[in-house]
């Protein structure tokens, strides 16, 4: 098939599909991805190569946007004093829970360190139109959610270079090797941080008075791939550079201008970013989670049960009590994002196989459909008990 | 803390200071400085830096000012926009009617927006929770055309001027058009 027409395919579907789920309730995410496993039951043929070459442009789009638009590096700050125990149960359960799966099922240790890794993130999106229709934005579970998002992608790029990196030498590093992977990507953070600071500045203030077209939003995305490509001269994963390269862009006034934010916008979820999420679905192998008998549901109910449990015993620590605990352990269960990004990785490097894929993905769907759902029970269930405390209290 | 001059206009914010009226006393009211009938005004301007034509009268919003006060400024005042200021005086943010039109629909914004920074900003307190950051400044000395470029380019209506990181003006797409008109003699 022709690579225009292929392309055309993808995004077309990817776009259709991501609108049917957005009309019904769902993150356009979930339609993205459907949009692939339905072109895949179609059994319409795409050249790998064209297609994933144009989805790893969408993962390094998809973290260059999270660290240029969502990161506040001010923010973390405050953060970390509010939430950090319940954030660290949520997450350390979680990864403990993936890896448990994987040595279950006597996966390697670097497949199981990578289902483990996808198991650690948390997308918060999905559960703030909840939220905000039963007005709990505010309550404590809610802004106890909001505030351990906040470290969401930090925390998910983070394992993400760590097991990518482990992953490149076959095996757990050596000490010699620690130290050496320690050293790599503390020198392109200080070369960033660098950047950032002395060079972006600088080099946009000459940019913007450029002559040729569109030299702003055309600079952003150069350093979204210089970013990508620096990372991987130090034998980091690319998607790790542009992450870095956005977080530390995003305090450069002239490349925050609303006009380019939304041209940087528009390039990554208008096109790269859904051909990713429908990528991710034409990876999947559904026959492969047919014959993996109790795997697959296994790894959707381990990955929703880490984050709950997880949630709710760190909470429970801070003084919540019970429901408030559970609301937040089912705020923290979705997965839209980084854990798509991990999967992908681990498949091209050839450390996990497609029923560890195809399970992941549909953790991913699951967690989408079923948490807003469970999130409201929880809280009409707590709503019910304040009630009915309420009614005792006057009586 | 809230600095308001004793009289606003919704033309960016600019306010007539008694600066402006002795540089306006000053000024060729007939176009004397350019050919009334040429259409070119590169040399006319040439020479006028954004320190002789910003206003140094803005109203301001302090990061502590609580979000009532916010609410009360746009409600009061028809500006689009807001300079936040610590308690320095140097600029560390923006407010503007976006802002404000997210915060007051919240329940309305598209999903696209569901970020845990919109969430974590509907629940703040105060200026600093809501405001933008590292909005796009100049220095006094910067000129005219080069403003106007900046503007112009990037489709930026008013850019806020600083000297040493403290906000000491405003200059806006309004701003330069009257000087350009002034000095080619349409006022």
């Amino acid at each position: 098939m022709d690579a225009l027409f292929q392309i055309f395919i993808i995004v077309f579907f990817a776009k259709v599909f991501g609108e049917i789920a957005e009309r019904i309730g769902f993150p356009s995410i979930l339609g993205e991805i459907s949009a692939g496993v339905i072109l895949v039951i179609f059994m319409i043929q795409f050249d790998n190569e064209i297609i994933s070459f144009f989805a790893e442009l969408g993962a390094i789009f998809l973290l260059f946007t999270a660290g240029y638009k969502e990161v506040h590096l001010g923010e973390l700050k405050a953060a970390s004093k509010k939430a950090m125990i319940p954030t660290i149960f949520q997450i350390f359960v979680a990864f403990c829970f993936g890896f448990l799966i994987g040595w279950v099922f006597n996966m390697g240790f670097l497949q199981s360190m990578f289902m483990a890794v996808a198991f650690s993130p948390t997308s918060i999106g999905v559960v703030v139109k909840t939220l905000i229709d039963f007005d709990y934005l505010s309550s404590k579970p809610g802004s106890m959610m909001l505030t351990s998002a906040i470290f969401d992608d930090i925390i998910g790029v983070f394992l993400l270079s760590i097991v990518v990196t482990m992953a490149t030498f076959h095996q757990l590093p050596s000490g010699f090797h620690m130290l050496v992977i320690a050293f790599r990507i503390l020198f392109f953070l200080v070369i960033m941080a660098l950047m950032g600071w002395k060079v972006f500045p600088v080099l946009f203030t000459y940019i913007q008075k450029m002559h040729v077209k569109e030299s702003i939003f055309a600079f952003v995305v150069i350093i979204a791939l210089f970013s990508a490509s620096l990372a991987e001269a130090f034998g980091l994963h690319a998607v790790i550079g542009a992450f870095i390269g956005g977080v530390f862009l995003s305090s450069v006034p002239l490349a925050k201008i609303n006009d380019v934010q939304s041209k940087v916008s528009g390039l990554a979820y208008g096109i790269f970013v859904p051909i990713f999420f429908a990528y991710i679905g034409l990876s999947v192998e559904l026959s492969v989670v047919h014959t993996t008998g109790i795997f697959a549901p296994l790894v959707v109910v381990m990955a929703l049960l880490g984050k709950l449990v997880g949630g709710i015993a760190g909470t429970k620590c801070i003084g919540f009590d019970f429901l408030e605990s559970l609301i937040f352990g089912i705020g923290m269960m979705p997965r839209a994002g980084v854990e798509l990004v991990v999967i992908s990785i681990g498949r091209n490097m050839g450390i996990i196989g497609d029923e560890v894929f195809s399970a992941i993905v549909m953790m991913v769907v699951v967690s989408i459909i079923a948490t807003p759902v469970m999130l409201k029970y929880a809280i009409k269930a707590r709503e019910g008990r304040m009630g009915a405390e309420a009614t005792k209290n006057a009586s | 803390m809230l600095i308001i001059p004793e009289r606003a206009e919704d033309v960016g914010h600019k306010v007539m200071s008694e600066k402006d009226k002795v540089k306006e006393a000053h000024l060729p009211k007939t176009g004397s400085e350019c050919d009334e009938g040429s259409l070119k005004i590169t040399d006319n301007c040439s020479g006028v830096s954004i320190n002789d034509i910003m206003t140094t009268d803005i109203v301001i919003v302090v990061e502590e000012d609580s979000i009532e006060d916010v609410f009360e400024l746009f409600k009061k005042y028809n500006f689009h926009i807001y300079p936040v200021v610590n308690s320095e005086g140097a600029l560390t943010g923006l407010i503007d009617q976006d802002i404000i039109l997210e915060m007051l629909l919240f329940d309305r914004i598209p999903r696209d927006k569901h970020t845990h920074l919109t969430a974590v900003r509907s629940l703040s307190e105060n200026a600093k929770g809501i405001m933008t950051h590292h909005p796009v400044t100049i220095v006094p000395e910067t000129t005219l055309y080069d403003a106007a470029d900046l503007m112009m380019k990037h489709h930026i209506n008013r850019v806020y001027v600083v000297d040493k990181e403290k906000l000491v003006g405003v200059v806006s797409k309004r701003d330069i058009i009257n000087e350009v008109y002034r000095r080619r003699g349409l006022n």
